[in-house]
């Protein structure tokens, strides 16, 4: 059953190459970026100059740390932002594309069930992409710190000090990891929309996906003057219930991370127990679990011919 | 005789459309049947239903086993080919055996690249740089390394050239079929497939009109070419067709023994394809 379903989800790595091609993509931008800011910003200076991502004469360790952290909450946020958006054309495209170029008879044609398949398209859907993309931050971060450290050696610093003793890098990447897979589960059910709508449409599965959005909330408010379609969806889509209350923004304007490295760790404002517990986490997941099952079905009865 | 389909009184409407149309009939096993059919005839349908692919009223069973509720398991022991078109163009074809190597317990990696040393097709090659023949190659290459008891082509040659045809069609019988083995398949180039089968089933708005097998073909009907007084007499005896053929007269006989017709003219088994035409011009009337 497991050995089954490694072999579909293999197939959808090889089907859908921008799944491991966009992290990479973004991890050589990053570097290459981040060796031009080294060079433009200290590259002809020859006293000893502690450039961490552009920003000039870190000397204090609160500063570099905060920079530290800034580089790694940024470099995340443009994996996130691809995730997302990987996400729902993957979705979109996993059941409409074997329709669309005709396979679906092959793939029909094995000892495979539809839930089977539909059932290794939201794992892909759910972890593998986001694991990749954990992968793809870990090894962008990991690469950009030996470059920056090379950088601080060859100008007589201390890499070891300045730059690796300076932020908390396993308690940002397990935070990050933790971020990630919950936001996956936590946006399951719109995963299970998508897959829905693309076994169910005959085409443009992008726009049937998005129409509902505008035209649900508006039947509603003609109908029955309430806005509670616009606002569950707006409010799966903005609170995340996994951080204790912290608020990234007065966080940094208050400087509350000159106060020490130990203030700068992700992990601890981060509450799994909160997330798990969470009465709309599991209505998530029901609802997710019950559009899946739709999908499912879609693609058992649905007569191509 | 062990029946491996049994369908008895199996229907599939689509609306007002009835496709498939109260069939029953049963495939025993080692045969290889023609199902024989204009388009639109419920071929496709039958076929489906057969796969599990479709849902249909009546009892259908094909290896014991409820088609549309058992189809994971029912795939296990049955192959088949819907059309040259349906293997995805993105793949590799390493990573097509290694997927269905992943899925197919049955399912024989070495025999399948054997089957594809012997031909142009590379494992590294994807199957949209390959051409229309070198994917029938590979699909038949794939099916041939599993070891399934029923075996389904739906069109398998359609858009292939005839020696490839022939190929395909040589190595089936060569490779693969042996009388373990039941073959149910539909084509509509008729003549190339006459010597292979041995059972044939016509099929016409969803009914079937012929299911009988080859050898006993020539009892039921028969073919004369006759010419001058004897045409006269012929016609008395109702023929199912009749066509003119080098200023003879050509006409098909249903149920006629052999006796009556024997001094009126040359006699001779029909082929599959005049007997189909005679078989749906009469259905039409």
């Amino acid at each position: 059953m497991i050995a089954h379903q490694m072999t579909l989800i293999k197939r959808e790595l090889w089907e859908h190459r921008s799944i491991w091609v966009t992290p990479l993509a973004i991890g050589v931008i990053v570097t290459l970026g981040v060796l031009a800011m080294l060079i433009l910003a200290s590259g002809f200076a020859k006293e000893l100059d502690v450039v961490i991502f552009g920003a000039q004469n870190l000397a204090g360790e609160a500063e570099r740390s905060a920079a530290l952290t800034g580089f790694f909450l940024g470099t995340s946020w443009i994996f996130l932002v691809a995730l997302a958006f990987l996400t729902v054309f993957y979705c979109l495209d996993s059941l409409y594309a074997e329709r669309k170029d005709k396979s679906i008879l092959f793939w029909r044609s094995l000892p495979v069930t539809d839930a089977e398949t539909v059932i290794s398209k939201l794992l892909t859907a759910a972890f593998v992409l986001p694991l990749i993309m954990c992968a793809g931050i870990f090894a962008t971060h990991l690469v950009n710190l030996v470059v920056t450290s090379i950088w601080v050696s060859v100008k007589g610093g201390s890499a070891g000090t300045l730059i690796w003793g300076s932020v908390p890098i396993l308690d940002s990447w397990l935070a990050a990891l933790i971020v990630i897979i919950s936001t996956g589960i936590w946006m399951s059910p719109f995963l299970g929309w998508f897959l829905l709508v693309s076994a169910w449409t005959k085409r443009m599965p992008l726009l049937v996906a998005f129409m509902p959005i505008i035209v649900v909330p508006l039947l509603e408010w003609i109908v029955f003057r309430t806005r509670l379609f616009a606002t569950a969806v707006a409010e799966r889509g903005d609170n995340l219930p996994i951080f204790r209350e912290l608020d990234i923004e007065s966080f940094f304007e208050n400087e509350g991370w000159r106060h020490g490295i130990q203030d700068l760790s992700l992990l601890s404002h981060l509450d799994i127990g909160k997330f798990l517990t969470h009465p709309e986490t599991w209505i998530g997941l029901v609802v997710c679990g019950l559009l899946t099952t739709a999908a499912i079905y879609v693609r058992r009865f649905r007569d191509e011919s | 005789m062990t029946s491996l389909v049994t369908a008895r009184n199996v229907s599939k409407h689509f609306g007002a459309l009835r496709a498939v149309d109260d069939v029953s009939f049963e495939i025993e096993k080692g045969r290889i049947l023609g199902l024989i059919g204009p388009n639109g005839a419920g071929k496709t349908t039958l076929l489906k239903a057969l796969l599990g692919l479709t849902d249909c009223d009546g009892e259908l069973s094909v290896l014991g086993l409820d088609p549309f509720r058992q189809r994971k398991q029912l795939m296990q022991q049955i192959c088949f080919i819907a059309d040259v078109a349906v293997l995805p163009r993105w793949i590799k074809v390493s990573q097509l055996l290694d997927y269905v190597e992943g899925v197919h317990p049955n399912f024989s990696r070495n025999t399948a690249e054997g089957f594809l040393a012997q031909t142009k097709v590379k494992s590294g090659a994807k199957v949209r740089e390959l051409s229309k023949g070198m994917v029938t190659q590979l699909h038949l290459s794939i099916i041939m390394a599993i070891d399934a008891k029923l075996l389904i082509l739906d069109e398998p040659t359609l858009g292939l050239d005839i020696l490839f045809r022939k190929e395909f069609y040589a190595n089936l019988l060569s490779d693969y079929f042996d009388e373990e083995r039941t073959i149910l398949v539909t084509t509509h180039q008729v003549e190339e497939i006459e010597n292979l089968l041995t059972d044939v089933m016509f099929i016409n708005d969803g009914k079937i009109l012929l299911d009988c097998p080859m050898d006993s073909l020539g009892e039921t009907y028969i073919e004369l070419s006759t010419s001058g007084d004897n045409t006269a007499k012929a016609r008395g005896l109702r023929p199912l067709a009749e066509s003119e053929m080098f200023g003879k007269s050509v006409m098909l006989f249903e149920g006629v023994t052999r006796e009556h017709l024997e001094g009126l003219g040359e006699l001779r088994i029909p082929s599959i394809a005049d007997l189909f035409v005679a078989k749906i011009k009469e259905a039409r009337k």
